[in-house]
This record gives C-alpha cells, sequence and structure tokens, in this order.
C-alpha cells in the first residue's frame, strides 16, 4: 500500500492494521519455529545419551552452568574446603577430597579428629562454615533435601525407639522415606534374615541386647535402598563374633554397588573392609590412599602401624 | 507426605500405650483426679450443693495441661537418644515432624475430654449441654492442646534432659492449674487468669455446661482469644526449639 497523503488518516489507519497483522503472523510463525527448535533440542539430547561420549559433553556444558564440580560423574562425593568452627575450635579444617561411586571409603582418625563433624555437614546435620561438599551431584548447601532422599545414615549412638518392635522400628523409618509397604517388608525381612535377628523382629528393641541394638541401627540406617551409606562406628559394642558378621553384611553392600563411607576405630575393620582410608586428625586429613599403599608409603606391616606413625608422630610434633 | 505423618502419629501412640508413664500422665491421671474430686466433693460424697459440679469444667483444662509434660519430656528423649538427628537425616520435614506431634496431642485431648466427661457423669456431675455444646467443649480443648504442645515445645528448648523437662514443665502447668483451671478465685486475682489459655477454655466449658449458648458472642470470644494464643504460642515453640533445642 502507497500512501500519498500523510494526513490521509483513514489510510493511515488501514496500513497501522496491516502492519499489525503481519507482525502477528510473523509472531506466531517464530513461536512455532521456538517449539521446532526445542523439540529438535530434546532429539539431539535423547540421541546424545545413546552415545558414548556424547553425552557427557553435553552434561559437562550444563555442570559449567550450575557450577557442579563433578564433569565425568563417577563421583559420589566431592568435598571442597569443608571447614567447621565451633566458636574458637576448628573440629574440621579444609578437607578436600573426593570418593569415588562404588567405593567404600574408611574414614579413621582418633577420638575428636572431626569424623563425625565431617560427616554430619555431608548429611545436612551441621552447616558448614567454609567450603562445601556436593553429595551424589547435589550441594550440602542447596539441595538437601535431594540428599535425604539418597543416603541412609547409621549414626553412631544406636538411635533406636525402645518401646517399639525391631521391625516397627523399620516400618516407621521405611514410611518415613515413604516406601511401598511391599517393598518395605521384602527390604525388612531379608535384613532381619541376614543379620540374624528374624526372630528378635518382633520383640520390642528394649530387650535387645547392644549388639542387637546395633545390628537394628544398620538395618534402619539400610532399609530406604540408599545410593550412599554413612556409617559412624557402626560395630562399636560389638563381640567380636557379631563384628565379623556385620562386616560380611557390610562387605555385601558393596557387592550392591553402593558408596559406603565407614567411620571406625577399628582399624583392622577398615583394613579388611575398605578400598581407600582417609586419615583425619586435627580436623585434617593428612593421609590418603588404600590400605595398601598407605603401608608401602610408611613402611608398615598393618594399617594400624600406619595410623600410629602418623597420629602419634603429629602429638610428637605438637600439632 | 500422609504416610510419614501417620507413621510418626503410629508411634507416637503406641508410645502412649507402651511407655507407663505416658499412659498414667495423659489417660489414668485425669480419670483417677475425676474420680477422687468426684468422691470427695460430688454428690456421692453428701455435698449440697455439691462444688464438684464448679469444679468439673475445669478439670477438662486440667487435664490437657499435663500434656506439656509429656510433649516435653518425649521431644527432649528424643533428643537425647540421638532419634530427632536420625529423623533429621530422612525426608521428613520439621513440621510434617511437629505436625505429627499435634495431631497425637490433639487426639489424646479429645480421649481425655471423653474420659473426664463419662467419669463426671458417674459421680452424678448432670451438664445443661446440647449436642453443639460438646463440639463447641471438643473445639475448646483441641486449641488447649495445640497451646500446651506450644508450650511443651518452649520446656524441650530450656530442658537438657527428660527429667530436667518434667520438672521444668511445672513453670507452665502450675500457674494455668492454680490461676486457670477447678480452683475458685477471688476477684483481685483473676487479673493472672486473663494471660493463661486454661483460664478461656474453662470459662467457656463452664458457660456451655451450665445452659449457656455455644454460640453467645463471649464463648466465640474466648475460642477467638484461646485460637489466637494457641496459634502464637505453638509457633513460637516451633521456633524456639528448631533454632535452640534440636542440639
Amino acid at each position: 500500500m502507497v500512501i500519498r497523503d500523510m494526513n490521509d488518516k483513514e489510510k493511515m489507519q488501514e496500513l497501522i492494521d496491516e502492519l499489525k497483522k503481519d507482525i502477528s503472523s510473523k509472531n506466531n510463525e517464530i513461536v512455532g519455529y521456538r517449539d521446532k527448535i526445542d523439540s529438535l533440542e530434546q532429539e539431539i539430547m535423547r540421541i546424545q545419551k545413546l552415545v558414548p561420549g556424547e553425552a557427557t559433553q553435553t552434561k559437562v556444558k550444563r555442570e559449567k552452568l550450575e557450577d557442579i564440580f563433578d564433569p565425568d560423574e563417577t563421583s559420589a562425593i566431592i568435598i571442597k574446603g569443608l571447614v567447621k568452627q565451633f566458636d574458637d575450635v576448628t573440629a574440621v579444617n579444609g578437607i578436600n577430597l573426593e570418593i569415588k561411586k562404588g567405593e567404600l571409603f574408611g574414614l579413621l582418625g582418633p577420638n575428636g579428629a572431626g569424623k563425625t563433624t565431617t560427616i554430619n555437614m555431608l548429611v545436612g546435620l551441621l552447616n558448614p562454615t567454609e567450603g562445601t561438599a556436593v553429595v551424589g551431584g547435589y550441594d550440602v548447601k542447596r539441595d538437601l533435601n535431594k540428599i535425604k532422599e539418597m543416603i541412609g545414615v547409621c549414626p553412631q549412638e544406636a538411635s533406636v525407639y525402645k518401646f517399639l518392635k525391631g521391625r516397627e522400628n523399620v516400618e516407621l523409618f521405611g514410611n518415613l522415606f515413604e516406601m511401598d509397604k511391599n517393598i518395605l517388608k521384602e527390604r525388612a525381612d531379608k535384613f532381619f534374615e541376614a543379620s540374624g535377628l528374624k526372630e528378635a523382629s518382633n520383640r520390642k528393641a528394649k530387650g535387645y541386647s547392644g549388639g542387637m541394638i546395633r545390628q537394628l541401627n544398620l538395618i534402619i540406617a539400610l532399609i530406604n535402598n540408599p545410593k550412599i551409606v554413612f556409617l559412624d562406628e557402626p560395630t562399636v559394642g560389638m563381640d567380636p563374633r557379631a563384628r565379623r558378621k556385620t562386616w560380611n553384611f557390610i562387605g555385601d553392600l558393596k557387592q550392591d554397588d553402593k558408596t559406603i563411607i565407614l567411620t571406625t576405630h577399628y582399624i583392622e575393620e577398615a583394613e579388611a573392609l575398605c578400598d581407600r582410608v582417609g586419615i583425619i586428625d586435627y580436623g585434617e586429613l593428612i593421609a590418603l590412599g588404600s590400605p595398601k599403599e598407605l603401608m608401602k608409603k610408611h613402611d608398615a606391616t598393618n594399617l594400624e602401624e600406619v595410623f600410629m606413625k602418623i597420629t602419634g608422630r603429629r602429638i610428637m610434633e605438637g600439632v | 507426605m500422609i504416610q510419614r505423618v501417620l507413621a510418626l502419629v503410629k508411634m507416637e501412640l503406641l508410645k502412649l500405650i507402651r511407655e507407663p508413664a505416658n499412659l498414667f500422665m495423659n489417660l489414668l491421671f485425669p480419670a483417677i483426679l475425676t474420680l477422687v474430686f468426684g468422691l470427695a466433693f460430688g454428690s456421692l460424697g453428701g455435698a449440697d450443693p455439691p462444688l464438684f459440679d464448679v469444679m468439673a469444667p475445669g478439670l477438662f483444662a486440667y487435664a490437657c495441661i499435663f500434656i506439656i509434660m509429656t510433649v516435653s519430656m518425649s521431644f527432649t528423649d528424643d533428643r537425647e537418644n540421638g532419634l530427632l538427628k536420625r529423623i533429621n537425616v530422612t525426608p521428613t520435614t520439621s513440621t510434617q515432624f511437629i505436625g505429627s506431634h499435634i495431631i497425637t496431642n490433639m487426639f489424646i485431648a479429645v480421649i481425655q475430654l471423653i474420659i473426664v466427661f463419662l467419669l463426671s457423669l458417674l459421680m452424678g456431675y448432670r451438664p445443661n449441654v446440647d449436642v453443639f455444646g460438646v463440639i463447641m467443649a471438643f473445639i475448646f480443648m483441641l486449641f488447649l492442646s495445640l497451646c500446651s504442645v506450644g508450650l511443651g515445645l518452649i520446656t524441650a528448648t530450656i530442658a537438657k534432659s527428660a527429667g530436667a523437662a518434667s520438672g521444668l514443665s511445672f513453670i507452665f502447668i502450675l500457674p494455668q492449674m492454680f490461676f486457670g483451671t477447678f480452683i475458685v478465685l477471688p476477684e483481685g486475682i483473676r487479673i493472672i487468669s486473663a494471660f493463661l489459655p486454661s483460664y478461656y477454655v474453662t470459662d467457656a466449658i463452664t458457660t456451655i455446661f451450665n445452659g449457656g449458648s455455644p454460640f453467645a458472642l463471649g464463648v466465640l470470644m474466648q475460642l477467638g482469644i484461646i485460637a489466637l494464643m494457641s496459634i502464637v504460642i505453638v509457633i513460637l515453640g516451633i521456633f524456639l526449639f528448631k533454632k535452640y533445642g534440636k542440639a
């Protein structure tokens, strides 16, 4: 349309309406193209997942955007500069650590070294003063609820309801994870059988021995089929036979491809079970490696010797 | 969410049944108290006019305020045994956990009301009340139980152990007991009652059970006050316990 007279309001209005229609149709086209682009992107991502190597590339890009530092997704836990300060006491002092998926990792250290504080920060019971950690791909400072859905925690103190029966305790915690009733029963049966608590499962926990309560404590931690399991001194107070049985039990978990973080005072336990151990003292990670590597490095015949050499030396040095 | 809350409510109710101290404080104590007061001051004891008729409405509130003790003991006990931490590492939220306590204790308050009501009837008390009046009495009791949960949380925040909680809970129980339940107060000190949740419940139930309308302006105002008090107290309790009481 050509307008000869700019004062011709009628013509001008016609032109404006025509242009509006034009813009509206172009907009619709653009929206259509956007939808096509979105669906194509989704299709590309789907195909990339099927091609080895391609999916990782896409993932790396996204992780860079979200500031998550696990590009190849092989780590279950990444700890970066973790610090916990209680008033003037530094319980954990700048720990850096990476635990691989499916690994059974032992965290060793003398009393008050900072093992439990570290675990408490990883499971969300304590807020880090500095630094952060990623558990199962989620940041402990931002995505605690997501983390809680995938972890199992066996605390140091045997935390069970004594007035409830063993099975009722397990069912209670299974329900807190909103487990399906049949799956819950199946898993509870399996664990009671494996731990030798089948007979006692219908008795109140009040009547359990110390070792039995420990076993129950462990079953509760595993009932939700967690991907990552934190075992904080799970065998303390058990007699040697029950301890051996629990070792086997923990060893079997490893077959299920779970990542296990174990703290213990029994060095032989760590030596027998763990793929790698970290020795922590005065809140610092002072040694890291497989039991064999550490024994070789410190010229020791067993892990206990390594432990004594390292932690003992620090005492002598007055750290 | 419902699965979690129901599981926790079930656990709390099992605790009520299986823990003798809980069972006594929540159910047997109100029953015994009603029987003792009924025998001592009721028509069966020969008193004329029976003093029990004046005291009975206060007994409902009296039973309910002991929830403060059981709630504070329950929270401190769970904290001492590491159970709060254990629940804290599951996806259960604080709202769901405390919500389950509120539901359980409201349920207990209803049972207490039924027990005291039935035993009062047995002791010769004849309230002049219709079905709406009874429903209104239940509503008042539910709000008082909510208050008691809040005060129990505040007590658990201060107390370091379950034993300490049982003693400290009397800070909230005694004033409510003496100035807000069945004890007839002189005019001069009634001003203290205005600050106590149990007073509004006792006063409203007395009005309702003496033939007053449950929808009278005075009763509705008291309902508003107790509702407001209970919400403020429970929010304060949750805030204090989350901030200072979980460790």
